[in-house]
């Protein structure tokens, strides 16, 4: 089985509130004190794919990223948690690009690539949050889309999707190839790359193209911008002061609060 | 053409989102100067439609035996088509699963360009923009979109609803010659237990963190909680992520976005990206032992104290007021 | 009688004495063998470099291996193991002596050295010997402290002891008796068994007893020497080897250092990752169980024992290396020397390098209990003979979490915290900067003119409750006119949790990463508040090219009240104790500057705890363990905890992040109502430094 998994690097989502800025003229986050991390979800597709080729018995596994230069270390550390090859497509253009031109250049990349029969994606980046590149990269490709998926097992020649619901969850059987964009479980949380494995990584190769070398309109790819652009992007202000219950002893603090609450509850 | 379309699941049933997915559709609607029409798939899409026709000008409705059931690649296939055939300026979705799921796929196939989890639309000249919240929760973009049909989907419970129409709008049937695409097919479908209402849907939330420390106290303190006060339960995805309480119940940018009157967020943090999901919610309010946690700064009233010693003694108060 | 020409027969009554050399020969062969099995075993270790600055080594042996300093400890322990040592010596310059004259021709027994030493000095010190056995086999049969270990091999070794003395001197006794000594007062219980003989036996009874005895004593004796290579008897060598051989840096600087370029497995899982040090260790081991008396995780009832991760896996050595194995070593030369690279041939190489798996298949070194142990380094400390034992379980870790990634969740998301941004607090909210607030504190790169770097520390400034401390002591240099500044958001956590949660890796990455820092920016002199980051820069920076003068805050704070620039006021009325950290006090000998300043506020009331100084007992927080859950019924803390409330204290000052935290949760759950505050030692001074008034309008508390 042959399985694709593409990765984006942003930068860390968990900084405090307090250090997180915009440039309102870039349109972007500011770096400020954040690192660079692999987006979690992306993460949870490819432990999903590990935990699939355990499973399985075997199966190849390809990481590809469409971002700056540093993405390279995202895609060495999934190296090092096994992942067997990997591909960036450097980006010279818009560093924000709207989701169908990522889609179309990571559907070139994947084309140059090989015939996979599973892609995945994770459901949504942790910066830009757009939920559309998984849909958009089947379009290109004429595959069939599962989304929300967190755990993918093969059966013959089949697949098994278990993929989350608002009410539930669902199983689906895929024919491959398709595409899969995964969302998080207790299950899928990405594992600790063994030391030695993460040595290993940088010695091992790591195939760079530029958007020339895909065959699409790489001029249109580097704008970025001919499906949606963002045209604001601020940091709302919200004041709200929050009442803390007084009382000199547990008791009487807590009478205040359930007070509060039958109050509001009332009203309804 | 000017029209709005809104695509809605019969499944789904008539509740808060359809309703203020109409709301949203008829505003805009209105503002291009065009119609507001509705598509319905699913089994008991007829039934559905009739109160669906209540709020738009037409109802199509789209219940062959292949979209009895929803299956990702033959539903998309019909609403394509059948948005196709409409020519609409917009194309509104709701937030469920199967609408994320088709919305990107579906701009795809009509040329257009989409767009998620807007909580606001608004027409400026000529250019369509959808505001959204971005960096898990921390910023607010307004993204304006390229190719039509634009096609959005919403935070569609907290749009106002539609007005009822004195005069119901018409209801035709799609003539769909559909083949089911069977390269993906739902096998097993599971509803997790949530007691009658959705959360979604629930007017008061009792919710859970990192800090309830495992899953028992769900089950033994906060439960008993919810009972007394009518709320649904709901958690952070720290709680989910341990595998606390079931997937369903995450609140969050990845989770359900909710928008009770009231939200109890018991050993939650707050951070932003849980913030990202309740963000409508009427009134907020925590128990939890850090005063500088941040989801106290986006509450009304609070209490810092450790929840071990607060829920117990709060249940007793609650019952005690509500005799 | 002529004093000068006093002596005696040797092998008076005993002839055909060629049989007694010839019976050297087997003792020697068995005792040899076993000798040579030890040595052996532990070639088969990685190189060590344990053989610089002998003088100080030297200083060692005698301090420990002949006084026994440690040993003694226990007073009455010490006082026996002394008498039973001391009289073993003697007795064996004795016998050396008579070897010399019988066989070398000398006359050194004559005379007043005959009389004062080899008569009564040894029969002195024989019954002494037999003495110190009684009281030994009194504590281990009649007293039984939990903490030794009874075996077969133990009660047959004091038995033996005993016999050989009273075989001894019922040999000269009746040797006494049948050849009327005429020096016979000079050999006092020799004489007692002469004079008691004379009146039960005859003359000709008392020579053929003598005779019969002698052979036997000889028999026991030379078994017992031939026996001792394989028992715990062997400590006599090893012992004063291992003392010799010990780590003469800080308890603090006791882990090992890895070659990440060179090492073919990180972290130890089979018996040959250990060094000769290591294996030696083993063997040194008496048994003694002090280690697992004092160590805080076995005190609250865990399973962790770090006297039976050491003995089983000196089972496990002794079971396991054969002795057709020996000629594989590790490298060329085993002392001091660079392991050569490793072997092509591997089936050479799978011979050499034990396979079994000591992490999984040795109850005592199992996950659950290495992932119990807080580095307190309490197990080192009491031990009489060094054996280094909490290095071994950070060698274990150190293979859990880098070769297979298998440790705690919660210690997992410290690390990926650690990886990704810097500190160990996963999810927190804070940053680096919030504890400036108001307050005029200097980044690096701003002050030029600065003396002192302050480093904060991730739990100086990401948790609420030490952001205090930090400012504490900020505003205390500051009043004292002290030009600091702080590296803000350049800071990155010093490692300490990494390294000792076993993460080499990262560890030497984010030493590099702050080395790097600090010298670009000419840092000189840093002072922490944090025992953790100043182990870390005082002991393991140094190799990375980071050579600073460190302080704890605490010595930098009471070298400032010495030289008048902080002339704090009033005491608390309040009273007063103190809570060693461990890597402040044990593992790095500061215990009197944080003192000086609990002084100043306890104003005389201050009261020491039981196990304070190096004996202090952990607050449960080192080794990544401030991460753990532990349950509920086996927490480190709270046992300190019980401890500092018995005092009646109303205040414990500490002076780590890491101890505050953790007594302030074992304090709230024990305390009941009672009012007990946990303050570190900058607060306290910080009051006692600012006016009443003052602290009535903003009290720090």
């Amino acid at each position: 089985m042959n399985i694709l998994v593409c990765l984006k690097q942003i930068l860390d989502p968990e900084i405090p509130a307090r250090d997180f800025r915009v440039d309102p003229a870039r349109r972007e986050a500011e770096r400020g004190s954040a690192d660079l991390v692999t987006s979690i979800f992306c993460e949870n597709a490819l432990e999903t794919a590990l935990q699939l080729r355990e499973r399985a018995g075997s199966a190849k596994i390809t990481v590809l990223s469409y971002g700056q230069p540093s993405a390279e270390e995202s895609l060495r550390k999934a190296l090092a948690m096994k992942a067997d090859a990997a591909a960036l497509i450097v980006n010279d253009g818009n560093a924000n690009p709207d989701p169908l031109t990522t889609a179309r250049v990571l559907a070139a990349a994947i084309r140059k690539l090989g015939t996979f029969d599973l892609i995945m994606v994770g459901r949504e980046a942790g910066d830009w949050g757009a939920g559309q590149t998984g849909g958009l990269i089947a379009e290109e490709l004429g595959m069939p889309c599962v989304s929300f998926v967190d755990r993918i097992e093969s059966e013959g020649g089949q697949l098994r999707l278990k993929r989350q619901t608002d009410t539930g969850w669902e199983v689906l059987e895929a024919e491959p190839p398709i595409v899969v964009t995964v969302t998080n479980d207790e299950h899928n949380l990405p594992r600790i790359p063994k030391v030695r494995d993460v040595m290993m990584s940088y010695r091992q190769p790591l195939t760079k193209w530029t958007l020339d070398d895909l065959g699409i309109e790489a001029n249109e790819a580097r704008a970025g911008n001919t499906y949606y652009q963002v045209a604001e992007l601020f940091i709302p202000q919200k004041e709200t002061r929050c009442e803390f219950v007084t009382g000199e002893t547990l008791d009487q603090k807590v009478e205040s609060f359930a007070k509060r609450i039958v109050e509001v509850t009332s009203a309804l | 053409m000017n029209d709005v379309v809104i695509c809605l699941f019969a499944s789904a049933g008539f509740d808060k989102a359809a309703q203020g997915l109409a709301g949203a559709g008829r505003r805009f609607a209105d503002e291009m100067g065009g119609r507001l029409r509705a598509v319905v798939i699913g089994a008991g899409a007829d039934t559905f439609a009739l109160e669906v026709a209540r709020l738009c000008d037409t109802v199509i409705v789209a219940d062959q035996a292949e979209l009895a059931e929803y299956q990702p690649e033959t539903c998309l296939t019909a609403l394509a088509r059948l948005c196709a055939d409409l020519s609409p300026r917009a194309v509104l979705l709701a937030g469920d699963t199967y609408s994320q799921e088709i919305a990107p796929r579906l701009a795809y196939r009509l040329g257009g360009s989409a767009v998620g989890d807007g909580v606001e639309v608004r027409v400026e000249g000529e250019a369509l923009r959808v505001s959204r919240q971005v960096y898990g929760g921390k910023a607010q973009a307004v993204i304006e979109l390229k190719r039509m049909p634009a096609v959005v989907w919403l935070r569609a419970r907290s749009f106002a609803p539609a007005p009822t129409r004195t005069e119901a709008g018409k209801v035709n049937r799609a003539a769909l010659d559909l083949q089911a695409d069977t390269r993906t097919r739902v096998v097993e479908r599971k509803r997790e237990e949530q007691g009658e209402a959705r959360l979604e849907e629930a007017r008061v939330i009792v919710s859970g963190g990192r800090g309830i420390g495992g899953p028992e106290p769900f089950e033994t303190e906060l439960q008993p909680l919810a009972d007394l006060l009518g709320a649904q339960m709901a958690a952070s995805r720290a709680a989910c992520d341990a595998g606390w309480v079931p997937p369903t119940w995450q609140v969050g940018q990845t989770g359900k976005k909710v928008t009770p009157e009231l939200y109890l967020a018991i050993a939650i943090t707050g951070a932003s990206q849980h913030m990202a999901g309740i963000s409508e919610a009427k009134i907020i309010s925590a128990i939890n032992t850090d005063p500088d946690a941040p989801i106290f700064k986006h509450c009304q009233f609070g209490i810092v104290e450790d929840y071990r010693k607060v829920v117990p003694l709060l249940r007793e108060k609650l019952a005690a007021l509500q005799k | 009688m002529n004093t000068a020409e006093a002596t005696r027969q040797i092998y008076w009554n005993i002839s055909h004495i060629w049989v007694m050399y010839l019976l050297l020969l087997p003792t020697a062969a068995v005792a040899g063998y076993g000798l040579y099995r030890h040595f052996g075993r532990w070639r088969r270790g990685l190189p060590a470099a344990r053989f610089d600055r002998p003088a100080e080594r030297v200083q060692l042996v005698a301090s420990h291996a002949l006084a026994q300093r440690r040993t003694a400890r226990n007073r009455y322990a010490g006082l026996f193991h002394r008498l039973i040592t001391y009289g073993f010596i003697i007795l064996a310059i004795a016998t050396t002596v008579v070897a010399l004259d019988a066989d070398f021709g000398t006359t050194i027994m004559r005379g007043w050295f005959y009389l004062y030493f080899q008569s009564f000095t040894v029969d002195v010190f024989g019954a002494l010997v037999m003495v110190g056995t009684m009281m030994a086999a009194a504590r281990r049969y009649l007293k039984r402290p939990k903490k030794l270990f009874y075996t077969n091999e133990a009660t047959l070794i004091l038995a033996a002891i005993f016999l050989m003395c009273l075989q001894g001197f019922l040999i000269e006794g009746w040797r006494i008796g049948v050849t009327r000594d005429p020096w016979a007062a000079w050999s006092p219980f020799g004489n007692l068994v002469a004079l008691a003989s004379r009146a039960l036996m005859t003359d000709a009874q008392m020579q053929a007893a003598h005779w019969g005895l002698w052979w036997f004593h000889l028999a026991t004796v030379f078994g017992f020497i031939a026996w001792a290579p394989y028992t715990k008897m062997m400590h006599v060598i090893t012992a004063p080897l291992n003392i010799y051989t010990a780590n003469l840096a800080p308890l603090g600087a006791s882990l090992k250092d890895i070659d990440f370029e060179k090492t073919e497995s990180f972290g130890v899982n089979s018996l040959t990752g250990f060094t000769w040090k290591d294996l030696l260790d083993l063997d040194a081991c008496t048994e003694c169980g002090r280690c697992t008396a004092v160590c805080p995780a076995h005190i609250v009832g865990k399973e962790l024992s770090p006297r039976d991760i050491i003995l089983q896996l000196r089972d496990l050595m002794h079971e396991e290396f054969r002795i057709s194995d020996f000629g594989f070593r590790n490298d060329q030369n085993k002392f001091g020397n660079d392991a050569n690279e490793s072997s092509n041939n591997s089936e050479e190489s799978a011979i050499r390098n034990s396979k079994f798996e000591i992490i999984a298949a040795v109850p005592a070194t199992s996950p659950i209990s290495l992932w119990q142990c807080t580095t307190c380094a309490a197990c080192m400390e009491a031990c009489p003979v060094f054996i280094e034992q909490m290095p071994k379980i950070v060698d274990m870790r150190r293979h859990l979490v880098m070769e297979e990634a298998d440790f705690p969740d919660s210690m997992q998301q410290a690390i990926t915290s650690l990886e990704k941004r810097g500190h160990p607090f996963s999810g927190t909210q804070a940053t680096r900067l919030d504890w400036t607030e108001g307050l005029n504190v200097k980044q690096v790169s701003e002050a030029k003119d600065a003396e002192v770097l302050l480093w904060v520390g991730c739990g100086g400034s990401l948790i609420e409750r030490n952001q205090r401390v930090t400012r504490a002591t900020a505003q205390l240099l500051e009043q004292a006119g002290v030009k600091f500044a702080i590296m803000g958001r350049e800071e990155k956590c010093s490692g300490d949790p990494a390294r000792r949660i076993g993460n080499e890796f990262l560890f030497e990455k984010l030493a590099k990463e702050n080395v790097e820092n600090l010298n670009r920016h000419d840092v000189k002199k840093v002072i922490t508040a944090c025992p953790h980051c100043f182990n870390t820069f005082k002991n393991e920076y140094p190799q990375y090219g980071g050579k600073f003068e460190v302080f704890h805050h605490s010595e930098y704070l009471a070298q400032l009240v010495d030289e008048g620039k902080l002339k704090p006021l009033a005491g608390l009325d309040k009273k007063l104790t103190f809570h060693d950290p461990c890597y402040l006090g044990r593992q790095n000998g500061v215990y009197d500057a944080p003192r000086q300043l609990v002084q100043i506020s306890a104003r005389g009331n201050m009261v020491e705890m039981e196990r304070s100084r190096a004996n202090s007992f952990c607050c449960g927080g080192g080794g990544g363990m401030s991460f753990v859950e532990e349950p509920s019924d086996k927490r480190v803390n709270q046992e300190r905890a019980r401890e500092i409330l018995e005092t009646g204290a109303d205040t414990v000052a500490v002076g780590c992040p890491f101890c505050m935290t953790m007594l302030e949760d074992g304090i709230n759950a024990r305390k009941g109502s009672r009012d007990v505050r946990v303050m570190d030692v900058s607060e306290l001074l910080w009051e006692a430094a600012q006016p009443r008034a003052a602290l009535e309008r903003d009290p720090m508390i």
